[in-house]
């Protein structure tokens, strides 16, 4: 009988974790970032290598979850669209290591008038990205709470996008010293923090129209 | 000779089973939230319970309408009807066997000169349109409360999936049970009256003559579930309007209470001892309560998901079906009577009741002064 199928309860465990995961990076994510600015490179290259490990985690278990979802039937009807879902929190991590990694490749000189607006970026993205997994985890509980749980999202992503042109117009517009291949680099990095939010948006609208399918 | 005369009801019983056990686990099916075999192992096992233990009450009533009293007649009454469920399945028009089985047995009326019982042809067709009506309310009611259980309950989805999944299964057994003890009649009820067989003793329990008929009816409506009802899953699934698994639940189990109340005796002595009047247990057709109980759910969502061309061809069918029916019974009794002269109707029962009727008259009349 499916009701005492003990592949339900695995999978809920999974899904929880996986969420526990993306959530642990994000706010990795914005240590690693803050540390970085600080100067405080063994805390960075740790958090680095801590984001990288989750990240690792997390694609192992979206593979799980799918993998097990298929093997056992489970949701056939939304099946794509919970996949969906979990590829786009995937990206989520995803996004946050690769932004990190970027930081620690390319080595972006930011001055230090510009370190409280990336900060505050950063602070934003994340709070995106933060603010969308309670939502994520609604879907699967109270699917009809999700569409209001979702308007911070969009907040802090409007607030993001608002924060990287500050950020942009500053580097263009104020720090004449810089050189415009410098002033090119910083405007990428402002440009790569914002991605974040727009990817938490994009999951966002995922969860949006998901959640009108799934409420009865 | 026997089994030969049989035979158009087995038919009869295995397009029913093909057909209507769709309406039963089509939805899970057609999902893959129920895997077929599972499916059709459980509707095969509870329709021929539901058959032999509860098929009975609606079966008396299409007597009333028709005592087909010659085992010709009820072959061929049985045939006409097969033909018709048989002809439309093929045009692809939505059919009911239990106006097939009242339109070839209004067919026999006309052909023999038997009157048809306008209180028993009223208490059917009242049916047609109270069953649907009954399982549009029972829909909408059931949707309201899984509704609220669902949303006090905060289960995780993948849990509440596999709690659906549990209930299409129980609900499932359930509409089969219901479907076997409701539309046994249409397959097996006709033959009733033509055919005497001796009691036979199991032990637990014994099965008069129409209990073997029904078990044998109920057996040829398993073996359409098992031989043909997959492809009539997995094509044919929604095609009236886009289900999931929390409506199809809903849908199934309103259908299914349909079709118990429409032929459990005990709940009609209940409803008399408490004061009401009796349900009339009566064949219902089941496609037709399927098509309300989804008509209600549709008209909760605002009726934006319902195809209104399915829905017309259905209507249509509802008024063909018996026309179609009567018409080949009566041409069909024509022939098997003066071709392969058979006998279609038995003039000494016929006589015995017109007999017992004239007298009943009096009586009634005797009282009335």
């Amino acid at each position: 009988m499916p009701i005492f199928n003990r592949h339900t309860k695995k999978i809920i465990l999974k899904i929880d974790e996986f969420f526990d995961i993306v959530d642990e990076g994000l706010l990795i994510f914005k240590e690693g970032v803050k540390n970085y600015l600080g100067k405080n490179m063994d805390l960075f290259e740790e958090q680095i290598s801590r984001i990288d490990r989750l990240e690792a985690r997390a694609d192992k278990l979206q593979k799980s979850i799918e993998n097990d979802m298929i093997i056992h039937t489970i949701l056939p009807q939304h099946r794509g669209e919970v996949v969906t879902l979990l590829e786009g929190i995937d990206d989520i991590i995803d996004t946050c290591k690769e932004i990190l990694k970027q930081f620690d490749v390319e080595i972006p000189d930011i001055p230090e008038s510009l370190h409280p607006d990336f900060i505050s970026l950063t602070e934003v993205v994340t709070n995106a990205g933060e603010e969308l997994i309670p939502a994520a985890r609604a879907f699967f509980k109270q699917p009809h709470t999700v569409r209001d749980q979702l308007n911070k999202v969009y907040f802090y992503e409007r607030e993001g996008d608002n924060l990287s042109n500050k950020i942009k117009k500053n580097i263009f517009h104020e720090l004449n010293d810089l050189s415009l291949a410098e002033k090119s680099h910083l405007r990428y990095f402002a440009h790569h923090i914002e991605r974040l939010s727009d990817k938490a948006e994009s999951v966002a609208d995922i969860l949006t129209s998901l959640s009108i399918r799934m409420v009865m | 000779m026997m089994l030969f005369f049989l035979s158009s009801g087995l038919f009869l019983g295995w397009s029913l089973g093909a057909n209507d056990a769709a309406n039963i686990f089509g939805s899970a099916v057609g999902s893959r939230m129920v895997s077929f075999r599972k499916a059709a192992i459980i509707a095969s096992i509870f329709v021929i319970l539901g058959a032999v233990f509860q098929g009975q009450g609606a079966s008396h009533t299409l007597g009333k309408l028709g005592a087909v009293n010659a085992i010709g007649g009820s072959f061929t009454v049985a045939l006409a009807a097969a033909l018709t469920v048989y002809g439309m399945t093929r045009a692809a028009i939505p059919v009911s066997t239990t106006q097939a089985i009242v339109g070839a047995i209004i067919g026999w009326n006309l052909f023999t000169g038997n009157q048809t019982d306008s209180s028993s042809l009223t208490k059917i067709v009242s049916t047609w349109i109270f069953g649907p009506l009954l399982g549009a309310s029972f829909a909408i009611i059931l949707y309201f409360i899984l509704r609220k259980i669902k949303r006090s309950a905060r289960v995780h989805m993948i849990r509440y999936e596999s709690w659906i999944k549990t209930g299409l299964i129980i609900v499932g057994a359930f509409g089969a049970y219901s479907l076997g003890a409701n539309n046994i009649a249409n397959v097996m009820g006709v033959f009733v009256p033509s055919v005497n067989l001796p009691e036979v003793n199991l032990g637990i329990f014994s099965l008069n003559s129409g209990q073997q008929l029904f078990l044998l009816g109920g057996i040829a409506i398993a073996a359409g579930i098992i031989s043909y009802s997959e492809k009539v899953m997995k094509t044919v699934g929604n095609n009236l309007m886009e289900l999931n698994s929390d409506t199809a639940l809903i849908i199934v189990l309103s259908h299914s209470l349909v079709l118990f109340i429409f032929s459990s005796t005990a709940l009609s002595n209940l409803f008399v001892r408490i004061g009401l009047p009796p349900i009339p247990l009566v064949p219902v057709s089941s496609s037709q309560v399927i098509v309300g109980s989804i008509l209600g759910i549709g008209i909760i969502k605002g009726a934006r998901n319902i195809k209104l061309k399915t829905l017309r061809d259905i209507f249509a069918g509802w008024v063909i079906t018996p026309l179609i029916a009567c018409l080949i019974s009566f041409i069909s009794l024509f022939f098997v009577q003066n071709v392969f002269d058979i006998e279609v109707v038995s003039r000494v029962d016929k006589e015995i009741t017109s007999h017992n009727n004239q007298q009943n008259q009096i009586v009634i009349n005797g009282q009335g002064d």
